[in-house]
């Protein structure tokens, strides 16, 4: 199992590595002018070049690249070139605010996709029916139309819930909860109709397998087969789905941060895209890809421990 | 089939659920401010985010609304656009308007207890020459600051700067405590002598900034709220619903979401700070040679039906004009507003007259703010002749691409404040927005004139007369003055400002109903 664990972190950091060399060289392509922009218009030539070669732009791209490297790895990610505040600093404190409208997002989408396929599973039918049809209406409802319905029924129509914002857990657990739930409903709305129609799937096909017929014939509880037996031998893909989920929703986040004005990473992304703010722009591409990273790691640990076959890939 | 108790624990678990949301929605749509309990508090909602509190990289426009609560300035510039004392409780030029005394107020401390005295206004206006911001020309022209004692300083010039006292109403005349000014904390912790302190432990950077009273400020009955609150909101949708709901008291929203706003109970106050158009920047035809000939640049401005724009594209929300002075401006001319009518006939004519009967091809930029007008400027330039190919710029890319020169004719926004500021901003020879660089002696003549001309109605004339020369060499083709709509909660009453888009915070009441 150890170096299971060791050969997929070494993945995970070529990971890192290769996608934040492409991001660079993606983002440094679009920086012509970036100095000017930070200097504004009344600045002069002279001033936007000595701009330049404060921010290190003078220099060829490798040079930038390496320079940048070496202060990431001992974890200066360097200051916004538009408000001078910390990179580290910043995402520290959007960071949370993401997680925690991320995490809620995953409890509930794990839960009532689970309930939600194994129940089409099993019961069939009308019952499967209706679930498959709720699925795919849910799948088709794009997250900002939701986020927006939601607002406009909850918040503006019938006051119950703010509109805008996020509080802190520390600072209030019932204004954290109560910022959270329309951005978390918009949230999972989609992402819970694609994971109960994988689910489903899943449990299904352990269903016919032999192995249940053998247990319902020597007389084990239908809830103890279910449970015990078809929910885990139907893990292994359902947690790939839901690691598929994660990864959507911190992308989903860029959206539905933007119309709840909430400060995390997402609203973080566009105003530093929007900017051209390019110490930002990689902190968040770090941040992100390290997030990937993990939540890639932890799935393939959980599939090992459930599934002993994979451990040996 | 459930049994009995798996029935009585779905019952116990919806129970636990509907009991959990009543009590999560349980205090209605109660706003941040709300929640602190305080009436006092004014919540604004602010298009962007602050860029820095240092006073050598303040800005104008909305960032104004981040460093005004914190920061006194020497000169005040109310609503109105008249100045008024701040710091400087008089002040006096000599003769020939080359030494402005300023008289200061001996009452001041900063909030690090440092005194204001003549010595930080020498430190400061040093601070924004030397600290390569982007007004750091504000203070570029003063030669000296002399102190003459500690609530005397000169300023001492080279020539006389018509601007100079608007400068420091603006970001010129923001005073910081000496002490700060090398601390590169200050980018973040402001420390002035305003009427509120910032409030650094208690807000959370990009999310919300907090203001509290400042307790030794010199005239504090100016300011009726005890908190200032201000969250950026760069997205409309979520501005409005913030509106709408309470969570914020007031701000600045598009022109199309003020009839929702308007239904919404919203009040609503409009300031027309900002004049949309093309600049014909390429005054010389050194790219397009068509834009060199005066009667094409004349035929361009008659080309548009600008009252038709002001309803279709701006929802009624604007002005026509022809001028690129605001109403509050020193420059502005009411006639001048109707220099061009439109007449696409002797638009033609005029094509015709200049030897361009056939029109000929332009290339403008094309970009995400701006490309809702597009299609106005293309076909209404294509009914005289003129073919518009449109190039895509990023958004990021527009201010360099455009100040690199490369475009002869674009559309843009631009602010107009004092007429000099504007003077510098887009007609001289260097402006940032004479991106072609053009260069008249006619007009350097004029604008000469207005330099030596004493400060009075003389100098009006002579900045009018600046003005009516631009206009007739139609350097410009504006379509109109756009209103900067802000929307506000019943509860406040506010006055906006006539030459800036942010309002001052002296200029927030509570409505008299409260």
């Amino acid at each position: 199992m150890a170096m299971f664990v060791l050969r997929r972190l070494a993945a995970g950091l070529v990971l890192v590595f290769v996608i934040t060399t492409i991001a660079y060289t993606l983002i440094y392509s679009t920086a012509g002018g970036i100095a000017r922009n930070i200097m504004g218009e009344n600045a002069t030539a002279e001033q936007v070049a000595a701009k330049e070669v404060e921010l290190g732009l003078d220099q060829p791209l490798p040079v930038q690249y390496i320079t940048w490297l070496t202060h990431a790895l001992r974890g200066d990610f360097g200051s916004s070139w538009f408000t001078s505040q910390s990179v580290v600093d910043t995402i520290s404190t959007r960071l949370p605010v993401t997680l925690s409208m991320v995490i809620v997002s995953m409890l509930v989408i794990t839960i009532v996709s689970v309930v939600m396929g194994m129940v089409a599973a099993i019961k069939g039918g009308a019952t499967d029916r209706v679930l498959q049809v709720l699925s795919v209406v849910g799948f088709s409802l794009p997250n900002f139309w939701v986020a927006l319905i939601l607002v406009v029924v909850f918040s503006v129509g019938l006051g119950l819930l703010p509109a805008t914002g996020y509080i802190p857990l520390t600072l209030s657990p019932v204004d954290w909860a109560r910022s959270l739930i329309l951005p978390v409903t918009a949230l999972v709305v989609s992402g819970t109709a694609s994971a109960a129609q994988q689910i489903r799937g899943a449990v299904t096909d352990v269903m016919q397998l032999d192995f249940v017929r053998t247990l319902k014939a020597r007389g084990l509880s239908a809830r103890s087969i279910q449970v015990q037996h078809v929910l885990r031998n139907a893990a292994p893909p359902a947690l790939t789905v839901l690691s598929l989920q994660f990864i959507g929703l911190l992308g989903g986040a860029v959206v539905i941060e933007q119309v709840f004005a909430i400060p995390g990473m997402g609203t973080y992304t566009v105003s530093s895209a929007l900017l051209g703010d390019i110490p930002s722009l990689m902190g968040i591409v770090v941040v992100m890809v390290v997030m990937v990273v993990i939540v890639n790691l932890i799935i393939d640990i959980m599939n090992g421990w459930l599934n002993p076959k994979a451990r040996q890939q | 089939m459930s049994s009995a108790p798996g029935r009585r624990r779905l019952g116990s678990l919806a129970a636990l659920l509907v009991a959990l949301l009543l009590a999560l929605t349980g205090c209605g749509g109660t706003s941040l401010a709300e929640n602190r309990g305080d009436p006092k508090t004014l919540t604004i909602a602010a298009v962007q985010d602050n860029n820095s509190f240092d006073t050598a990289q303040l800005q104008l426009g909305n960032n104004m609304q981040y460093w005004w609560p914190v920061y006194d300035t020497l000169i005040i510039v109310n609503a109105q656009a008249e100045l008024e004392p701040g710091l400087a409780t008089d002040w006096t030029y000599n003769d020939d308007e080359t030494i402005l005394t300023l008289n200061l107020r001996d009452d001041v401390v900063f909030s690090d207890g440092t005194a204001f005295t003549s010595a930080a206004v020498k430190a400061n206006l040093e601070h924004l020459a030397n600290g390569g911001g982007q007004f750091s020309y504000m203070a570029q022209g003063i030669t000296e600051v002399v102190p003459v004692s500690d609530t005397i300083v000169e300023l001492h010039l080279d020539r006389p700067d018509p601007g100079l006292l608007d400068a420091l109403a603006l970001i010129a005349g923001a005073m910081a405590s000496p002490a700060a000014l090398e601390d590169p904390s200050l980018a973040t912790n402001p420390v002035g002598s305003g009427p509120y302190v910032y409030d650094a432990g208690a807000s959370t950077v990009g999310s919300e900034y907090i203001y509290t009273r400042n307790p030794d400020y010199w005239n504090p009955q100016a300011y009726e709220f005890n908190t200032i609150v201000i969250r950026p909101m760069p997205e409309a949708t979520a501005m409005l619903n913030a509106l709408k709901t309470g969570q914020v008291d007031t701000g600045s929203i598009p022109i199309s979401n003020v009839s929702e706003a308007e239904n919404s109970g919203l009040r609503i106050d409009t300031t027309p700070v900002n004049w949309r158009g093309l600049i014909i920047a390429d005054r010389a035809g050194a790219v397009v040679p068509a834009l060199g000939d005066v009667r094409v640049r004349r035929a361009i401005n008659m080309a548009f039906n600008k009252p038709v724009m002001v309803e279709n594209v701006l929802y009624g929300q604007g002005e026509v004009t022809a001028q690129p002075f605001g109403v509050e401006s020193q420059a502005y001319v009411p006639e001048l507003d109707d220099a061009y009518p439109y007449d696409l006939d002797q638009a033609r004519a005029l094509m015709a007259e200049a030897g361009y009967a056939d029109g000929f091809d332009v290339t403008m930029p094309n970009t995400s703010g701006f490309n809702y007008i597009n299609p106005f400027v293309a076909q209404q330039l294509g009914d005289i002749g003129i073919r518009v190919h449109f190039e895509q710029v990023p958004a990021n890319s527009l201010i360099p691409e455009l100040l690199s020169g490369r475009f002869p004719m674009y559309f843009f926004s631009l602010g107009s404040q004092d007429a000099w500021g504007d003077f510098r901003k887009t007609l001289l020879p260097n402006s940032p927005w004479n991106t072609s660089k053009s260069d008249s002696p006619e007009l350097a003549a004029l604008i000469e004139t207005v330099r030596y001309t004493e400060p009075g109605e003389e100098r009006t004339a002579a900045m009018q007369d600046v003005n009516r020369w631009v206009v007739d060499q139609a350097w410009f083709a504006p379509f109109f003055r756009e209103n900067t709509v802000l929307a506000s909660n019943p509860r406040i009453e506010l006055t906006p400002h006539a030459w800036l888009v942010a309002t001052r915070i002296d200029d927030y009441h509570l409505a008299e109903t409260n």
